[in-house]
């Protein structure tokens, strides 16, 4: 007999099934928007946008350069099949509210509604240092602990640091990813909007985490948010983002540029727990730079979208740094997760893992995708890469590719891979003690990415794993 | 390689490489790129770090003595080899250059 709580867990459970549609699916009208770019992606545009967030010419020049570098490169040919983006059929700039608000009541009441749905000011009342929410091209409301602040921590939308900090801005910006690194990072340096900056002082432990919240609702729409980490010496910050979109019959598109800095000693986490709906293209653009005796961690949780391309990467360029990649995706119906890592070792003793747990079903595909590099002159290092497939059904598939270098003798390094698929025998195992058999499966998989469910903050371990029995219903017979 | 070894290499008179060009030649199998950034001369190999394809024929700036990996998008110092962008990390050879009887000269 289940347990009163048991049975309270399984109506929550059943509750959010419902499906994506109802719960992130929803999308609002566009009345009282305050401007939206026609569709299409020329020069004009460009400095249309520049023009009218009142850049300086500095920021203007780059995003007419970073353009042409996105005409100039052709479509990535590996991965997901990227043809299928037709880039003059988005709109690239939508401004929803003329403000970005720091109180809660000031914002736009439709926008406020969605927020309200997607549970974001309560998230912040329970257990936040700062929040962020993005409402397509831009940043509708921002607000940080008010202690945070007066130990200068700096925790803004890229809009309003560019205004009001610019010099810090401007040294950083683009250092860990230039526009002409990929097409995609390319096409964000172009036509940018919104996102985070955060710049923590040295020494300050930002004991809560600071959560930004990206938000799509128009049909078409393109955001492009770019976000900026500085972690000084010894610092400490943690940084999560959580991301959805309506569902629409036409194509979306998500890619966005993620650079951090982590200075000597300071350690970063970084969180996403991404679950686009499945008509959005999320391809995103994630490097961070390890100095001495940093710790990168990069938490990564793929759930949603049509295509994601990511890989969240490393570079150790300071002695004793420490990168950490966790990945998770899960490829269902008409999905293709292409997702994995980056590290690269580029001084001596460094030492960094990645472990990616990847499960496909209902003829979903992920890929993990990895590289593993250790550079000249990067002696003693250790690396450890894990990558697990879990296959839920024969119509599935998992490819890994994964990519070691390796210019040292003496480094440490080992790899690991397997695929296993949900077989009759565990099936039967576990419903031979009581369980149903989509309870069963459930458990399995459960069990299969707990190691990353573990390093989550609790309220987004218990989301995580509320969203993928989201994607396990129905999943059996 | 050894870096003690140094031979003097005679590029080219000095009128052929005018203020903000470039030149780009090979020396024993190696291909190594001179700029010229408001009269001062610099030398740097034309290998990128990052994936050892060509550097020097992509966009560079004389005022700033920088010069822009075209695949991407690594910003090297010309001055020190060194990048100033990810994702090179590791610095490019640079070799002393100079003018003698109106002749570019380098130390290889």
């Amino acid at each position: 007999m289940p347990s009163a709580e048991a049975l309270a867990e399984k109506k929550k459970v059943e509750g959010i099934n419902s499906d994506y549609e109802e719960k992130f699916g929803f999308h609002d009208p566009e009345t009282g928007y305050a401007y939206k770019a026609p569709k299409g992606l020329n020069r004009e545009i460009v400095e249309e946008i520049s023009r009218y967030k009142d850049e300086p010419q500095w920021m203007r020049d780059f995003r007419l350069k970073a353009l042409e570098q996105f005409q100039s490169r052709p479509t990535p040919q590996w991965g997901g099949d990227l043809d299928q983006i037709d880039f003059d059929d988005i709109h690239y700039f939508v401004r929803a509210s003329e403000k970005n608000s720091r109180d809660w009541s000031e914002v736009p009441e439709d926008i406020k509604n969605t927020f309200d749905r997607l549970g974001i000011p309560e998230a912040e009342r329970k257990f936040l240092a700062g929040v962020g929410a993005q409402y397509e091209s831009e940043v509708v409301y921002h607000q940080v602990n008010e202690q945070l602040e007066a130990q200068g921590v700096i925790f803004t939308d890229m809009d309003t640091a560019l205004r009001e900090h610019e010099d810090l801005v401007k040294e950083y910006w683009a250092t860990v990813i230039p526009p002409n690194d990929n097409k995609l990072a390319a096409l964000n340096s172009a036509v940018w909007s919104g996102g985070s900056f955060v710049y923590v002082p040295a020494g300050v432990k930002v004991e809560m985490p600071l959560q930004a919240y990206f938000r799509i609702n128009t049909e078409n729409m393109g955001q492009f948010e770019r976000t900026l980490i500085i972690a000084e010496e010894g610092s400490d910050v943690h940084y999560i983002e959580g991301c959805t979109a309506p569902v629409y019959s036409s194509d979306s598109l998500h890619s966005a540029v993620v650079e951090i800095v982590a200075k000597k000693d300071a350690r970063v986490r970084y969180t996403t727990v991404q679950n686009w709906s499945q008509n959005v293209f999320n391809l995103v653009t994630k490097r961070a730079v390890a100095h001495e005796g940093a710790t990168m961690e990069w938490v990564d949780c793929n759930l949603g979208s049509k295509l994601t391309m990511k890989y969240p990467s490393i570079y150790l360029l300071g002695e004793r740094a420490h990168g950490e990649i966790l990945s998770i995706a899960f490829a269902g119906d008409g999905q293709h997760q292409d997702a994995g890592g980056k590290i690269i070792h580029g001084a001596p003793k460094t030492t960094s893992s990645i472990f990616s747990k990847s499960i496909s079903k209902d003829g979903g595909r992920s890929t993990y995708r990895g590289l593993l590099e250790v550079a000249d002159g990067a002696t003693e290092t250790r690396s450890k890469v894990v990558c697990d497939a879990l296959l839920l059904d024969e119509d599935s598939r998992s490819d890994t590719y994964p990519t070691i270098r390796i210019d040292e003798n003496d480094a440490d390094i080992g790899h690991e891979a397997t695929v296993s698929k949900v077989g009759d025998d565990m099936l039967f195992y576990l419903q031979s003690r009581g369980l149903s058999e989509e309870e069963a499966s459930k458990m399995i998989v459960n069990g299969f990415i707990e190691p990353v469910t573990k390093e989550l903050p609790m309220e987004y371990a218990v989301e995580l794993n509320r969203l993928i029995e989201l994607q396990m219903e129905g999943s059996i017979g | 390689m050894s870096s003690e070894e140094t031979t003097t290499v005679t590029v080219c008179p000095a009128s052929e490489l005018g203020v903000g060009e470039r030149l780009i030649f090979e020396h024993g199998g190696e291909p190594i790129a001179v700029f010229n950034a408001g009269g001062e001369l610099f030398a740097i190999e034309d290998r990128c770090s990052h994936d050892d394809g060509p550097l020097a024929e992509g966009e560079w700036n004389p005022a700033d003595c920088t010069v822009e990996c075209p695949r991407h998008g690594s910003l090297f110092d010309l001055r020190t080899g060194k990048p100033k962008t990810l994702p090179a990390f590791q610095p490019v050879r640079t070799f002393p250059v100079e003018i003698i009887d109106d002749k570019i000269t380098l130390e290889v």
